[in-house]
């Protein structure tokens, strides 16, 4: 009998001694889009290994960085946050830099970028013809730059891009483009039949980088075709 | 009852009373202090042992969780880091290279404070100068592999060129990164300390020639950064501060260093390679496997300094035979098997008809070697009489590196085989089946029982997939002991080939030095490896050659890495396979085809640029620059 008083009492010591726990769980949140400021579109990305926002909470000594990635469709969103101040920089994008911004974040808060892509992919169309998938295109380059390389990729998932593929046609251009010239590239289908089996619905994206260190692709609207 | 209490009461006073005298300062009896130990040259032995417990040395018990992974619970998979590279791939695991692998960080800086407080007594010892000079050298060899590691991981790291003292301010205790170059700079610096401190006597401890030869690989490393450093592009603050990164002007400089450490080697060191004229090829590969399963042999010749594993248990033996072995060898081990070399390694070898160009495995007809989509009835196929025919004159390194297909290993064949093709043109791949024709049953995997094979089939993730098993480093002696640390096979940290293989880069890649010399440096390796022609000296031939007669060495991870090629040579790869199928078409000879296919149930690899560097651990305490895209 006098064990089990025991136990009740450091039982009910436990249970008072510390609060459940001495943060409330996250309940802020950023979120929103990168936009072209010319067409007004969102700005085509990778998932992986793509263009991330990189984000530092201010309050605290030698703070990481903390990263978010961006989904295909150039939108983003991180539904845990803490309320606090933060800056907001872009890590290894597809398009003009921006400059790093502050900003409060303080319960869903919404934040977009206007943004110039380095590349516009434009005219784009990727068809089935005969045995092969064949991608046209123009190239709108906003910077001087050379345009290094142009790729077709194909996956089975819809987030396909130069870093998620099966098979990738590709071209290096290393050159500044002609807007006017239609670009062409093509997959053979039998000779990559291991990978595009046949009778399966498959994802083709055009990508075009820009020979900029650190730079990531960009890309025209994903498209799904059969082979 | 009442008594007892008063009774602690006197006894908390009487306590109290006494605490404040010095009865309780005692010195600890289970510590010993720093005059003990350096005091007695026998101590500064023990702490030296120590010390050489710690270095960084990538050997049989290295792999991605760090050194020394041979106590407590080795159980990692036998994932090595040729796993991370082209040189090999795991039965099971499809990992690649993350974030939290191949660091040194905390024992990295323990190792150097280590050193650093035996560096501060050895004025103070009671020992001969030169045996003073020895302890000064081998101690600047210690701090120099350390930071060779530390660099190699981090870039530009924190020079605790001192050790520290504690005086109750923590903030004192911060070092800010030094730059890069400072860093191997300041190798270097440790490096010419221990070459001109040591003696030339070989012994498992380090001499003149370890420091070189350590000197060496360092320069290279550097050299390679700043010469290959354009080939990416990484921006921060760490790249502003150029704590990672070396300046392209300074190449040059490392290569010239890289090439006379390794010149005084070949020059005064008197070391030769391991039996380096061998009458055929198979005397060639017999040779090149002895030297790593008996390193001892190659004491005289080409061994420069030997890690040994002398006893078997925790913290002693190592699990390369256990891991590695071809499943029909186990011996009742569970886990056989694992290291499966790549067809993209194999086919980097040479073939003695071919000299100086990589031979790719030739399996068709048309000579195709770049379709990956797997066996076609339509497309005609090689056909071999036996599976191994189709390797008959690649390098002999090959057969001393990997156990091929129907070749004989402990005196068992080894059957790697992957399916059949049936005589009406289906075949069978990667799936357990039999079919009976004319009286005689034949079997997907060449053979009617899972103890009787070591390729291909799933079970217990114990036969290679790749087509390819191993052989390099193991013990052909004994049977596998199915335990943990049970191998004692000696790890080769430095030899002779190495420094052949840096003083050919270091001219081939900077132009300097002796370019006759450095051709006969890669000729006289592939003359030991029963090539009867030379080649000549170029970049491509060198690495070749360096790939080939150092593979699984741990060293293709950072020629990767050093030369920024693994983000080019990574980017969404598949590693290959070379399935053996015997051909029923062709009854009743008896006749194997193969077929060239993307590594099964594997995905594409890719490196990214930032794991150039590996994080900075704690930057939230130390308060130092984290390297880019962390």
């Amino acid at each position: 009998m006098k064990k089990l008083q025991i136990i009740l009492l450091a039982s009910v010591i436990a249970l008072v001694s510390c609060k459940k726990d001495n943060y409330d769980a996250p309940s802020a949140g950023l979120s929103g889009k990168f936009i072209d400021e010319a067409t007004n579109e969102q700005v085509q990305m990778d998932i992986i290994r793509g263009t991330r926002i990189e984000f530092i909470e201010h309050g605290y000594e030698n703070p990481q960085s903390q990263f978010m990635v961006l989904k295909n469709d150039g939108s983003y969103a991180n539904t845990l946050m803490f309320a606090n101040a933060y800056t907001i920089k872009i890590s290894e994008p597809n398009f003009i830099p921006i400059a790093p911004q502050d900003i409060e974040i303080k319960g869903q808060t919404t934040l977009d970028f206007k943004v110039t892509p380095y590349i516009r992919v434009k005219d784009a169309s990727i068809v089935k013809n005969g045995n092969k998938i064949v991608a046209t295109f123009k190239l709108q380059q906003n910077v001087i730059n050379n345009v290094q390389k142009i790729g077709l990729y194909a996956h089975a998932d819809s987030r396909v891009g130069e870093t998620m593929r099966l098979v990738a046609s590709e071209q290096n251009l290393n050159a500044v483009t002609d807007p006017n010239h239609v670009y062409t590239l093509e997959i053979d289908l039998p000779s990559n039949s291991g990978q595009l089996k046949p009778g399966n619905n498959y994802h083709f994206r055009i990508g075009a980088l820009i020979g900029i260190g650190g730079s990531k692709p960009n890309y025209a609207p994903a498209v799904k075709l059969g082979v | 009852m009442k008594l007892t209490h008063y009774k602690y009461i006197i006894l908390a006073a009487a306590l109290s009373a006494t605490g404040c005298s010095k009865v309780l300062d005692l010195q600890p009896t289970d510590k010993l202090t720093a005059d003990a130990i350096f005091g007695d040259p026998a101590g500064v032995k023990v702490y030296m042992a120590n010390l050489y417990y710690q270095l960084p040395i990538e050997d049989f018990a290295f792999f991605r969780g760090g050194f020394n992974q041979n106590g407590g619970d080795p159980n990692n998979g036998g994932f090595s880091a040729a796993m991370g590279t082209d040189e090999a791939v795991h039965t099971e695991f499809g990992d690649f290279i993350g974030d939290g692998d191949f660091h040194w960080w905390d024992q990295g800086y323990k190792l150097i404070r280590d050193v650093n407080l035996l560096i501060d007594y050895i004025p103070s010892l009671k020992i001969r100068d030169d045996e003073k000079a020895a302890l000064t050298g081998e101690s600047a060899f210690i701090k120099a592999f350390a930071y060779y590691a530390l660099a190699k991981r981090y870039g530009g790291v924190s020079l605790m060129k001192k050790s520290q003292v504690y005086t109750g301010d923590a903030e004192a205790l911060k070092v800010p990164r030094s730059t890069e170059k400072e860093t191997w700079d300041y190798v270097m610096e440790q490096c010419d300390i221990a070459i001109n401190n040591l003696g030339t006597a070989k012994s498992r401890r380090a001499s003149k020639w370890t420091a070189y030869a350590l000197k060496a690989r360092a320069a290279l490393h550097a050299a390679s950064i700043a010469k290959f450093g354009n080939r990416i592009t990484l921006d921060g603050d760490a790249v502003a501060q150029k704590l990672v990164g070396v300046d392209a002007g300074a190449a040059n400089g490392y290569y010239k260093a890289a090439a006379d450490a390794a010149k005084a080697i070949i020059d005064g060191g008197g070391y030769s390679l391991f039996r380096p004229s061998p009458a055929t090829p198979a005397e060639a590969a017999e040779n090149y496997r002895t030297l790593f399963q008996s390193p001892n042999d190659a004491a005289s010749s080409e061994a420069i300094m030997i890690k040994g594993f002398t006893l078997p248990g925790a913290n002693q033996g190592h699990n390369y035979d256990i891991w590695y072995q071809p499943a029909q060898v186990a011996n009742g081990w569970p886990h056989p098997g694992r290291m499966n070399p790549t067809l993209d390694l194999v086919d980097q070898y040479e073939s003695y008809t071919t000299p100086g160009q990589a031979s790719p495995v030739n399996t068709r007809v048309d000579g195709n070697v770049t379709d990956y989509n797997g066996f076609n009835s339509g497309t005609a196929y090689r056909q071999f009489d036996n599976p191994n025919e189709i390797f008959k004159d690649k390098d002999a390194r090959l057969w001393g590196t990997t156990i091929l297909p129907g070749t004989v290993w402990k005196n068992t064949n080894i059957v790697i085989q992957a399916g059949y093709v049936k005589p009406d043109g289906n075949a069978v791949i990667r799936t357990k089946d039999q079919i009976t024709i004319a009286g005689t049953t034949y079997h997907t995997y060449g053979a009617a029982d899972v103890t009787m094979y070591s390729g291909f089939d799933t079970y217990g993730g114990n036969n290679t997939r790749s087509g390819f098993s191993f052989k390099k480093f193991m013990n052909q002696n004994n049977p596998i002991v199915p335990g943990w640390n049970q191998s004692t096979t000696d790890w080769l940290e430095f030899r002779y080939a190495e420094v052949l293989l840096i003083y050919a880069e270091a001219v081939a890649e900077s132009g300097q030095g002796d370019a006759a010399l450095a051709a006969k440096c890669i000729n006289d390796l592939r003359k030991r490896a029963g090539h009867t022609t030379t080649i000549a000296l170029t970049a491509e031939n060198v690495q070749r050659e360096r790939r080939v007669e150092l593979a699984f060495e741990n060293k293709r991870i950072w020629d990767l890495i050093r030369r920024r090629e693994f983000h080019t040579e990574f980017n969404n790869r598949f590693l290959h396979t070379l399935l053996p199928l015997q051909d029923l078409r062709a009854l009743p000879a008896k006749k194997y085809i193969f077929v060239r296919v993307n590594t099964p149930n594997t995905n594409p690899k890719t490196f990214q640029t930032k794991s150039y560097y590996r994080y900075i651990p704690g930057v939230g305490s130390n308060g130092l620059v984290q390297n880019p895209q962390y």
